[in-house]
């Protein structure tokens, strides 16, 4: 209990850094809190990482937010908000964030450990200097981001196979809640039919009749609306601090 | 008759409670294992980007000194800083138990880190060397590499502070020591903080 209190406090403490706090995690792909990009734009830069995401598996996020809200380094705040919304599956950790923060005009490509290969530092550089820059320059986000998000796929593409699903969708489908109630029930009737046997009853067709009442109950009551999921989930990927940044 | 019944019971709740214990500490014990095992493989992690940082030494060096009349001084600097970090040798596969040994260790990759930023300020001078893109592309792999140094410190110090909580938690504090866990040192100043700070007030003077 101790042990537990103390590594509560401990993660507390790493977690609550100098009192900033962390966005919490996007609902879409392309995330204009800034409203600096023209809404259509948004759309269909938001359906192409969507898409993205089911053709490779690679979760790439684009976030505009006015101002960056922490006294830390940009570099050292988006690996940490990168680490806190788990992008890029798990076990590959095939994640990518640009982070722009308008009023300080300042960006961030950061790469999940999985995306290095595809998009080394160098190459992160070089989107954010030669693709992004001079239309950011020229204060036209909805081009800059385009070219940059246009950029980014073109180096992740080919990287990872993906299984035509997001990670939204595989939570709402594949869920897990279903199975877990159905073992615990059957737990549950496991137990009692042990024990009421002991005390001399006998629960005869408890395999037959309850089991199986609950088992359909339980799956066909849960899988319902599991196509229905959009937007962004983090898939469990971290980043070790790659990537780069740049000002305009 | 009574009295055996009596003793037999009484060893069979000892033999529960020693049981219990046993399996307790199996657990306990496994966990160590497998935090000690933590801190191990997020010490190469460490090792491996601060690796990463010496392999683009010599490029760094060449591409400069390409560059006219490029201060020799920095370079020089660099380049000693990089061999001294090469003198300090660490177990690549196990975390330091030695304080004193991550001290020595973070000393000379401070020294190398100081050197490089200090490389860094002085290209800002040569306008020719900055618009390269051999160099531009260098700067990116970096400051990038700094940035994978500081995470991975973190994660270290983490790794670390979870498997010092967990030995000095009831109840394995009564055995870690016994069974040879003993607590692990932390990265203490973060990078970059060894840096002479720019501004100097004199707090003693009158």
């Amino acid at each position: 209990m101790k042990f537990f209190a103390g590594l509560l406090l401990a993660v507390f403490a790493l977690t609550a850094f100098a009192g900033e706090v962390l966005p919490p995690a996007p609902a879409k792909y392309f995330n204009d809190y800034a409203g600096v990009v023209a809404p259509a734009a948004a759309g269909s830069l938001n359906q192409r990482l969507e898409q993205f995401e089911r053709d490779t598996s690679s979760q790439i996020v684009v976030a505009v937010f006015p101002k960056l809200q922490s006294d830390s380094s940009v570099e050292d705040y988006c690996v940490r908000v990168f680490n806190a919304w788990h992008v890029g599956q798990k076990g590959k950790n095939n994640g990518a964030v640009l982070f722009v923060f308008t009023q300080d005009h300042k960006m961030f490509l950061q790469t999940g450990y999985g995306l290095e290969g595809a998009l080394p530092d160098v190459l992160c550089k070089r989107i954010i200097e030669d693709e992004i820059k001079p239309h950011f320059k020229a204060g036209d986000f909805t081009g800059g981001l385009t070219a940059g998000v246009n950029a980014i796929l073109a180096a992740v593409k080919g990287e990872y196979r993906g299984n035509g699903r997001t990670v939204t969708q595989n939570n709402s489908a594949g869920s897990l809640v279903p199975f877990i109630v159905f073992i615990f029930i059957f737990l549950l009737f496991a137990l009692s039919a042990v024990f009421g046997r002991r005390r001399g009853f006998v629960y005869t067709g408890f395999g037959t009749n309850y089991g199986g009442g609950w088992s359909s109950g339980g799956s066909s009551g849960f899988s319902s609306g599991g196509d229905s999921g959009g937007g962004f989930s983090g898939g469990g990927g971290s980043s070790g601090g790659g990537g780069a940044g740049g000002s305009w | 008759m009574k009295k055996l019944a009596l003793g037999c019971g009484i060893l069979a709740v000892l033999g529960g409670i020693v049981l219990i214990i046993v399996l307790i500490a199996g657990g306990s014990y496994n966990r160590l294992v497998g935090l000690s095992q933590g801190v191990n493989s997020s010490w190469a992690q460490v090792q491996n980007v601060y690796q990463r940082r010496a392999d683009l030494i010599p490029n760094l060096v060449a591409t400069v000194s390409g560059s006219a009349n490029f201060e020799k001084s920095t370079l020089t600097e660099i380049t000693a800083a990089r061999a001294s970090v090469g003198q300090v040798k660490m177990d690549l596969n196990n975390a330091p138990a030695d304080a004193a040994k991550l001290a020595e260790f973070e000393k000379a990759q401070g020294a190398l880190s100081s050197a490089l930023s200090r490389l860094l300020v002085v290209s800002e001078r040569y306008p020719d060397l900055k618009a390269s893109a051999g160099f531009r592309d260098l700067q990116a792999q970096i400051e990038g590499t700094e940035n994978r140094i500081s995470v991975e410190r973190g994660n270290f110090n983490q790794a670390v502070q979870s498997y010092n909580t967990a030995i000095k938690s009831f109840p394995a504090v009564f055995y870690a020591g016994l069974m040879g866990f003993a607590e692990k040192p932390y990265f203490t100043a973060s990078t970059g903080a060894d840096k002479p700070p720019q501004v100097q007030f004199d707090f003693n003077k009158k």
